[in-house]
């Protein structure tokens, strides 16, 4: 039982990974029915963004736990998020937002276009003066970057009876509801919130209540690049490296999430994220050999679509297209 | 660019435009009598005084042609007669300079670079830009001309048939004497003179004329097109450097061709396709008689084929039959899903994780070579005295597939099924109301491309010798889409054109291979953005109309978008 | 502009144009041999290939082969190794990718001056090579492929070379694999779990691992497999933890084994981890290998072995931008190996081509202490050497632990 409870532990820390990038999936989609293709990235430039911080800071190592996590974690949440806001911003106005009455092929070739470019630029340029030099003391990003360790989280654990909960698996869950309770207040209390609320349900009628559309896309961007960025943290932390490629996998099974609890549905991502992340702890302790895991989580997902489309909770919007 | 200089400027300066126009093109012939380069290593050598290189030379015929296009018109335009209205002297003089002037900087820029700092650069290298510049500013100043109308020109049928064999004889030469370019300088230099020609002749009418030529002669055309591109393999004096490429373009064509039967006809977005590859290559090594084959069972090789194109259209099927129902953009994550469980599965059919089968990530090296119509693939011909290696039979062999593949490809696009497939890109549920049967179209689709990737995986099983599952990630598929939406939804010609550039560019560029993903990136964005419908643009609409009418049509058509995107800007206007 | 004028302006463009071309001439032979000088007049031109992966995320090893074998062709020019010719470096990208691979193969193989290739890193790449170099005799040295079957067929039970062509400096999973085993035996541990990323390397090392270990006594209690995308290995270590093992043993390379043996330590199993050369690496630690982990490397450490030295310092003063990384010595060693080769068959050759399948021929006799140790190769082309070190993390470095032969 201590094994199940264990997978348990290790399935809703996964999950709540997944959690966190699936919002920003399901938020834009809601709004402009996009596939943001490219939101796997924007999490891979999060935790790039915040290892930059920790590099600007001078590489702070060894502090005392108070030090750590009063202010080098938050200065490099804080770093994380703006780089992939910053980005996530950028991606809309250049290669989404012009395309927004294209067929609907076009946004999502560009999003492909766009991930690969982000992967590269990572790859190619992450600690370099693009064709100039590189930064003397930066790791290059062409193979993984160990990630620093913040005392407090890296490094401590709790024993509960035979499971052993790390404390960087309470962060990640941590993290989650801190970021639920704060995106509730933010859809249910705040203008922009609702504002976005009524965009997705009718784009045309929240035109004419006086509502600036454009705002309400960029918003939603700014939130999903957000809460991938908090991820990507969590993710360094958690696994003790980061690289250019962690997106791909990751956002994949984001995406999985957020159509499992139904796209467009913002308590659908979480739980869809949760649910996906212990599925796949549990498939690979129970079915099989852990070789099938992704099997299972992307069949999962066919399934999902063919039973029920509309997702676990239900998506907010009908398929329009 | 038309509207920077008002009209009254050009109409006031238009002869001393035509004048210094003239002189710099003058310069720029002049220039390829001079050398552009101080040492010999760059390019095909452009360092000698009086001897222009094979590159000089093609540059010397933009140069020239830049000339002609400023002078001839002072002839006047009564001796000119009709070809002072029907083509379009001025505006191709603009773009004959430009594309020159960026084909001579392209040249001076390899030399720089080859040779190490621009202090390589001779007079003749500097002469050239000067001319170019020289050519270009002026050339602005002259004032547009008419779109050109030559096409409306009649013309004998034995001029039409003899301009499409010399056209494509002239492809076929560009073509070896393109692959021939070992330095990467020349190659891309050789590319721009061939996009100059092209350009030129677009803007100047020619090639209205040549489409009209075309579609009058079709039977010619396709037919000169295949024996050009059979008579390919002759160009290279039994080299195998380049047979192995062309190979692997056609291979990459007869997928990606496939992948346009989905996207480009009846717009799913399939990311996962390159699966069907993997199983008709899977299917085809697995009943090879390689030693690492498990099986006993080696039918004949058009039995595998049949197969593997059997087994790729029932996977086909599973993932579709479930899928298609459920709309858009679901289906492209579904598909990206469903190949990822392929790859992950050949991993795993190793005797460990799942039956042996596919011997995992070794996957199954050391298979045969094709041995069919009584005739070894392996084995070098000797024809007309000229060897043909064992790529050059691959290239045959696919060359047939894709000819299959094309005959069949444009009786559907004009048949019924077609029609349904274009009604249910264009709006499903319209069609569905129409009484289209859209599940069975699209599942029809899904199963035909995934047979016609099968087919072409059995044949890359046995040219590559070895198939791995490492050679289907999702990045091939990612690949295959480029060369749909780069060359042109629903087009042949554009799959081909961009399965070419894909595959081609790659192995020509090899120093830039660092950069392949992020170019390939970026093209993608840049593509959606400015030219979505890709290089070749799908005229179904316009031949669907008065095929002798086609202006008409083409006006007709334009303002019904025009307009339908002035009353509702959220309709999907532009046509893929 | 009348029509005289006109026709005077043409008239003076072509001949204007005839003229120049009159004063130069373009009569190649002469004008080259000047220009690039009398060595190379009298010397004749034999090339030696390398088919790697120069971009991409393994271009740091393949740079470090290009380069290695770069340093043993200007050794050889320099001290005029074989008379009469000079070599030079043909570097080819295959992008770790079978299809790249196999043009950069048949570009070589078009190239008459190719005598020999050195690469390439990837097995899967060699599978789609090797065919190709051995259609047109050329002989291919693998600095890094450990996959058995490459030399000795599909059934290993009973082996029976493919190609002739294809020889490999380094050891195969077939050699590194047991002396591991052997080596967690004698330190008493017993009970092993196996993770490999299903891989050709990594499953090809688990194999033989497990293979030996079995046979002398020990027990695996788990073998599972990760996935090298993933970042989360928390469910396979629970599932690994639950069956208690005293050491795991992984098949795979240093971007995955860091965190592993990282996530492995915090979720509180607190075993060595063991893998083979794909770990024995810098990065390893950074990435978080900890003390007590545990690599097999082929031959003996740089430090005790004056060939060793000898290249390393050569690498350095060579002036290389990138450095030699894990398959540097090795591809130093094939180089060298195929120069030694080319001493026989060049001495009576007139031109390369035909020198092809003597160079082939010529590789039994092949036998030298190169970087690596001894260099030679035995009637399926691999190499002889079956020197192997173990190594272990102390603090942020890799120590020596036992170097040792497999009985």
């Amino acid at each position: 039982m201590d094994l199940f409870f264990q997978q348990l532990i290790n399935g809703l820390s996964l999950g709540a990974l997944y959690a966190l990038i699936a919002v920003g999936y399901t938020v834009v989609y809601g709004i402009v029915q996009l596939i943001n293709f490219a939101h796997g990235e924007i999490f891979m430039v999060g935790a790039f963004g915040a290892y930059a911080t920790w590099m600007v800071m001078g590489q702070p190592a060894n502090l005392s736990v108070g030090m750590a996590l009063g202010v080098v974690l938050p200065l490099m949440l804080v770093g994380g998020v703006v780089s992939s806001v910053v980005v996530a911003l950028l991606t809309e106005r250049v290669a989404y937002r012009p395309l927004r009455n294209a067929p609907r092929l076009a946004p999502l070739i560009s999003a492909i276009g766009v991930s690969v470019f982000l992967q590269e630029f990572v790859r190619l340029f992450y600690g370099t003066i693009p064709f100039v030099t590189r930064i003397p003391g930066w790791p290059d990003a062409k193979s993984a970057v160990p990630f620093p360790s913040i005392s407090g989280i890296s490094d401590a654990s709790v024993q509960i009876g035979g499971v052993l909960v790390q404390a960087s698996a309470l962060f990640t869950l941590l993290a989650l509801v801190v970021c639920t309770v704060f995106l509730w207040f933010f859809v249910n209390r705040t203008k922009t919130g609702r504002a976005m609320v009524a965009t997705s349900q009718d784009p045309d009628t929240a035109r004419l209540m006086g509502i600036n559309v454009d705002r309400v896309i960029v918003a939603a961007f700014a939130v999903g690049a957000g809460l991938a960025a908090i991820a990507g943290v969590a993710h360094g932390l958690r696994y003790g490296n980061i690289d250019f490629r962690m997106g791909f996998l990751a956002g994949l099974k984001a995406f999985t999430a957020a159509v499992l609890g139904g796209i467009g549905n913002i308590n659908g991502a979480v739980v869809g994220g949760l649910v996906l992340g212990v599925v796949e702890a549990l498939a690979s302790n129970y079915l099989g050999t852990t070789a099938w895991k992704d099997v299972w989580a992307f069949a999962l997902l066919i399934l999902v679509l063919v039973f029920r489309p509309q997702g676990l909770l239900g998506a907010k919007v009908v398929d329009r297209a | 660019m038309n509207t920077v200089i008002p009209d009254r400027i050009k109409i006031a300066y238009r002869y001393p435009a035509r004048a210094v126009g003239a002189a710099g093109a003058l310069l720029m012939l002049v220039s390829i009598f001079l050398p552009w380069a101080y040492g010999t290593a760059a390019l095909d050598d452009m360092s000698y005084y009086g001897a222009p290189s094979p590159l000089q030379l093609c540059f010397g015929v933009l140069a020239l042609t830049v000339l002609a296009l400023l002078t001839i018109p002072l002839v006047g335009k009564q001796r000119l007669g009709k070809w002072a209205k029907v083509l379009a002297w001025n505006t191709t003089a603009k773009t004959a300079s430009i594309t020159a002037l960026i084909t001579a900087a392209i040249a001076v820029t390899s030399v720089a670079v080859e040779l190490g700092g621009l202090l390589n650069v001779e007079i003749g290298g500097w002469l050239v830009i000067f001319g170019g510049v020289a050519a270009v500013a002026s050339t602005l100043f002259l004032p547009d001309s008419p779109e050109p109308s030559l096409d409306e020109v009649k013309s004998p049928k034995w001029l039409q048939i003899l301009a499409i064999v010399v056209l494509m004889a002239v492809a076929l030469f560009a073509a070896a004497f393109a692959l021939g370019q070992v330095d990467a300088g020349a190659f891309l230099t050789f590319g721009s003179f061939l996009v100059a020609v092209v350009m030129v002749l677009r803007q100047f009418g020619v090639f209205g004329w040549l489409g009209m030529a075309a579609a009058a002669n079709n039977r010619v055309l396709v037919i000169s097109a295949f024996v050009v591109a059979f008579l390919f393999p002759f160009t290279q004096n039994g080299s195998n450097a380049n047979m192995s490429i062309a190979a692997q373009v056609l291979i990459f064509a007869a997928t990606a061709l496939g992948l346009n039967i989905v996207v480009g006809l009846v717009g799913l977005l399939d990311l996962g396709y390159i699966a069907f590859l993997g199983a008709g290559a899977f299917t085809a090594a697995v009943l090879s008689e390689s030693a690492y084959s498990h099986f006993n069972f080696h039918p004949p090789f058009i039995v595998t084929v049949l197969i593997s194109g059997l087994v790729a259209s029932l996977l086909g099927l599973i993932i579709g039959a479930p899928t298609l129902r459920v709309s858009g953009d679901y289906l492209a994550i579904v598909t990206l899903a469903f190949g990822e469980i392929f790859r992950i599965t050949m991993n795993n059919l190793d005797g460990n994780d799942g039956p042996d089968i596919t011997n995992g990530s070794n996957g199954i090296p050391d298979i045969p070579d094709l041995n069919a119509f009584g005739f070894n693939f392996g084995q070098p011909h000797v024809i007309l005295g000229i060897d043909i290696g064992r790529f050059a039979n691959y290239y045959w062999l696919m060359l047939l597939v894709i000819a299959l593949i094309i005959v069949v490809f444009t009786n559907l696009n004009h048949s019924r099924i077609g029609r349904g497939w274009v009604a249910i890109r264009e709006d499903e549920l319209a069609a569905e109301a129409m009484g289209v049967n859209t599940f069975a179209l699209k599942l029809l689709a899904f199963a035909g491309g995934a047979f016609l990737a099968g087919v072409a995986g059995a044949v890359k099983a046995h040219h590559d010798v070895s198939v791995t599952p490492d050679q289907f990630i999702f990045l091939e598929s990612a690949f295959l889409l480029a060369a749909v939406v780069l060359g042109g939804m629903g087009t042949v010609m554009g799959v081909l054109i961009g399965a070419t550039i894909l595959k081609l560019l790659p192995e020509k560029l090899r120093f830039f291979s660092d950069y392949r993903l992020l170019l390939f990136g970026l093209l993608m964005v840049v593509m959606m953005r400015f030219r979505p419908e890709g290089i070749v643009a799908d005229e179904r609409r316009q031949l669907e109309f008065h095929a002798e009418d086609e202006e008409l049509a083409e006006e007709v058509e334009e303002e019904l978008i025009t307009h339908k995107a002035h009353l509702n800007p959220e309709r999907e206007v532009f046509e893929l | 502009m009348n029509k005289s004028m006109f026709k005077l302006a043409g008239v003076a463009v072509v001949v204007g144009a005839l003229a120049l071309t009159g004063c130069g001439t373009r009569g190649g032979a002469s004008a080259e041999s000047s220009a690039s000088g009398s060595a190379a007049a009298a010397n004749k031109v034999a090339k030696i290939g390398v088919i790697a992966p120069l971009s991409g995320d393994l271009s740091a090893l393949g740079l470090g082969i290009k380069n290695s074998v770069d340093l043993a062709i200007k050794q050889a020019n320099e001290s005029k190794a074989i008379p009469g010719w000079t070599l030079e470096l043909a570097a080819e990208d295959d992008q770790a990718t079978p299809d790249v691979g196999k043009n950069a193969a048949t570009k070589l193989a078009s190239d008459d001056a190719v005598v020999g290739v050195v690469g390439t890193l990837n097995s899967s790449v060699a599978q789609s090579v090797i065919p190709v170099l051995s259609a047109a005799s050329i002989a291919q040295v693998s600095p890094a492929n450990t996959n058995p079957s490459l030399t000795k067929g599909e059934d290993l039970a009973n082996p029976k070379r493919p190609y002739a062509n294809y020889f490999r400096t380094c050891t195969t999973d077939a050699v590194q694999g047991p002396f591991a085993a052997q080596y967690l035996l004698e330190t008493g541990i017993k009970k092993v779990a196996t993770i490999h990323d299903k891989k050709t390397y990594g499953q090809g090392l688990v194999d033989n691992f497990t293979t030996a270990f079995k046979a002398g006594g020990g027990e695996i209690v788990a073998a599972e497999t990760i996935n090298p995308d993933d970042k989360d290995f928390s469910a396979v270590i629970t599932k690994v933890k639950a069956a208690s093992p005293e050491a795991i043993y992984y098949g795979g390379e240093y971007p995955q084994a860091g965190p592993l043996s990282k996530q492995a330590k915090a979720a509180g199993l607190t075993v060595p981890l063991m893998g083979g050369d794909g770990i024995y690496d810098g990065n390893f630690i950074k990435l978080g290998g900890s003390a007590g982990d545990l690599a097999t490397s082929v031959g003996a450490p740089v430090d005790t072995l004056e060939s060793a030295k000898a290249f390393v310092s050569a690498y350095t003063a060579g002036g290389y931008s990138e450095p030699y990384a894990a398959y540097g010595a090795y591809s130093y060693d094939a180089a060298n190996a195929i120069i030694n080769a080319l001493k026989v068959s060049l001495a009576s050759a007139t031109d390369a081509k035909s020198a092809r399948q003597a160079t082939i021929d010529a590789f039994a006799k092949v036998s030298f202490d190169g970087a690596t140790g001894k260099v030679g190769f035995d009637e399926f082309g691999d190499s002889v050497s079956r020197v192997l070190t173990v190594y272990k993390v102390d603090g942020t470095e890799w120590k020596a632990e036992k170097t040792g032969e497999l009985k």
